[in-house]
């Protein structure tokens, strides 16, 4: 029973907002939608409104920020896990991780602006690969251990080039946690806003953006459509990953 | 050729992750003390003492603590609970496949649930109301942009919560907490005497670095005190926000040097995580 309460508990949310996006009315005091509609799924599905684009936008910010960090965090990660001032390393690694996205946005903001990149999506990308980037290398730590550096040296003594290494050895092994960089970066992605809004100055529409300029408008009925959008990737992704989730603890 | 391949490395490193932060807040400082941005007035530290000398930077202060320290409390709480409640069979059926629901809503969505659900107008006036269990909506109190912050908090223990019950849950077995426990009975402690002196704490200290990072973000949040906030005081993502976008460019200055007292304690706090573990 208790089980089953807990589990009604945590699906509450998306029961909630699934009801709200497919209400046609739904007035005060009743507890159920007095009516309701499919066309507003209907019309992302068929790719009209600003949602269907909004929702192509996340996807292709927040993969491309997962590819990045993920190939830069495990290629310079390893650099830092056998550096001889690795905890200092290690220590400017979390400070992007861990700043406020908008502390960071307001800071970056200057240097997006001078680069030209401000109000673009590329100026979006590279800053949330900046905030990612920190967690693919605290991420990658576990990864590097004296067994890992023990098959790079055997790798080089038996004259494998550092080509080979990567490909045939080094890739391979590391192939879970891959996929577990890949999967939570762009989930860090994903849920961004702050740095959104500030390095894309309001112009770079995504998702998460949506959701509150549906709020601001008093629009809850879309609101609660771009929130079933936002959480179907992430849920998709989170249930996938489920078996590596927790596996570094 | 490797040791090339390492300096290439630790540059890329320091480019994107070191750089693009040094130089921000180089320029925060700067601004701050009037040495760059458009109304550059020269060295001073006129708006440090502005900030520093105002009610507001504190009652921030305060609130974003309060909110950080309410979300460990309760999240801590509700995880170890069903963690402890579910023992070994919490990631299993359908209550397994649920928990991982809530670790999918972004910030945003999660202020906006909340926003729906507590509000005068909200789902559960609405479910009360048909219960019988109030009987004018007038008299429902709003728990969002309340004095207290609980509509904040409640959404980011809605958030926490899962991922605490499933960290405890995996450190559960990997501490071979069940075990020790079942030694400490042997022993002579009880049931009581077990959970509080073995399990708990075991728990809580192998979860140290995850609650503390768990405060930091919590301490920073933006989406969901934008929403569910007051305004006034406002969390420091949100005052540092406003002073920030604020036509009134010589508010600028105030924004980056809430923008920097919050680096430095975050940057602290992150420095106190890695003395205990160095420790550890």
């Amino acid at each position: 029973m208790a089980r089953i309460l807990v589990a009604c508990l945590c699906a509450l949310p998306l029961a909630v907002l699934a009801a709200l996006s497919f209400a046609g009315a739904w007035p005060f005091p009743d507890v159920v939608p007095s009516r309701w509609t499919a066309s507003r799924w209907l019309e992302v599905l068929a790719g009209r409104g600003g949602l269907a684009a909004s929702f192509g936008v996340s996807i292709l910010i927040s993969a491309s920020v997962a590819l990045l960090s993920t190939v830069l965090g495990f290629v310079t990660s390893k650099h830092v896990a056998y550096h001889r001032r690795r905890r200092l390393l290690l220590f400017l690694a979390y400070v992007p991780f861990a700043l406020s996205p908008v502390i960071l946005g307001v800071c970056l903001l200057y240097v997006a602006i001078q680069a030209g990149l401000s109000g673009s999506v590329a100026g979006v990308i590279l800053a949330q690969t900046i905030f990612a980037y920190g967690f693919a290398i605290v991420l990658f730590q576990g990864l590097w251990s004296p067994r890992m550096r023990a098959f790079e040296e055997l790798v080089h003594t038996l004259g494998g080039s550092t080509w080979q290494l990567y490909a045939r050895v080094l890739v391979p092994l590391a192939k879970e946690m891959l996929l577990l960089c890949f999967f939570q970066t762009f989930l860090i992605s994903w849920f961004q806003y702050g740095l959104t809004v500030l390095v894309g100055g309001g112009q770079v529409k995504t998702l998460t953006l949506k959701v509150y300029d549906y709020v601001g408008e008093a629009n809850v009925f879309y609101a609660a459509l771009a929130s079933c959008l936002l959480i179907v990737p992430p849920a998709l992704l989170l249930w996938a990953n489920k078996r590596f989730l927790f596996k570094a603890v | 050729m490797r040791s090339r391949s390492g300096t290439l490395g630790l540059a890329a490193f320091l480019a994107v992750a070191v750089l693009p932060i040094g130089a921000s807040l180089l320029y925060a400082l700067l601004y701050s003390v009037g040495l760059a941005g458009l109304l550059a007035e020269g060295f001073n530290g006129r708006h440090w003492l502005a900030v520093l000398g105002s009610g507001e930077i504190w009652s921030s202060l305060a609130l974003s603590v309060w909110v950080a320290a309410g979300v460990v409390a309760a999240g801590t709480a509700l995880g170890l609970a069903l963690a402890l409640g579910f023992r070994g069979t919490l990631d299993r059926g359908a209550l397994g496949m649920a928990l991982y629901l809530p670790l999918a809503l972004p910030g945003a969505v999660a202020a906006f649930f909340v926003f729906q659900m507590l509000t005068g107008g909200g789902f559960v006036a609405r479910v009360l109301l048909r219960l019988g269990l109030l009987s004018d909506p007038s008299r429902f109190l709003p728990l969002v942009q309340d004095r207290w912050a609980v509509g904040i908090i409640l959404a980011h223990t809605l958030l926490a919560t899962p991922f605490l019950a499933l960290l405890f849950a995996r450190l559960y077995e990997s501490e071979r907490v069940e075990e020790l426990a079942a030694l400490s009975r042997a022993l002579g402690a009880s049931r009581r005497q077990s959970l509080w002196r073995v399990e708990v704490p075991i728990l809580l200290h192998a979860a140290g670095t995850n609650l503390a990072l768990l405060f930091i973000v919590v301490l920073g949040s933006y989406e969901i005190p934008l929403l569910l906030g007051r305004q006034a005081p406002q969390m420091l993502s949100v005052l540092t926000m406003r002073k920030f976008a604020l036509f009134d460019l010589r508010q600028k200055p105030d924004a980056f040097v809430v923008a920097l007292l919050y680096t430095g304690l975050v940057m602290a706090l992150i420095a106190g995580i890695f003395r205990r573990e160095k420790a550890a």
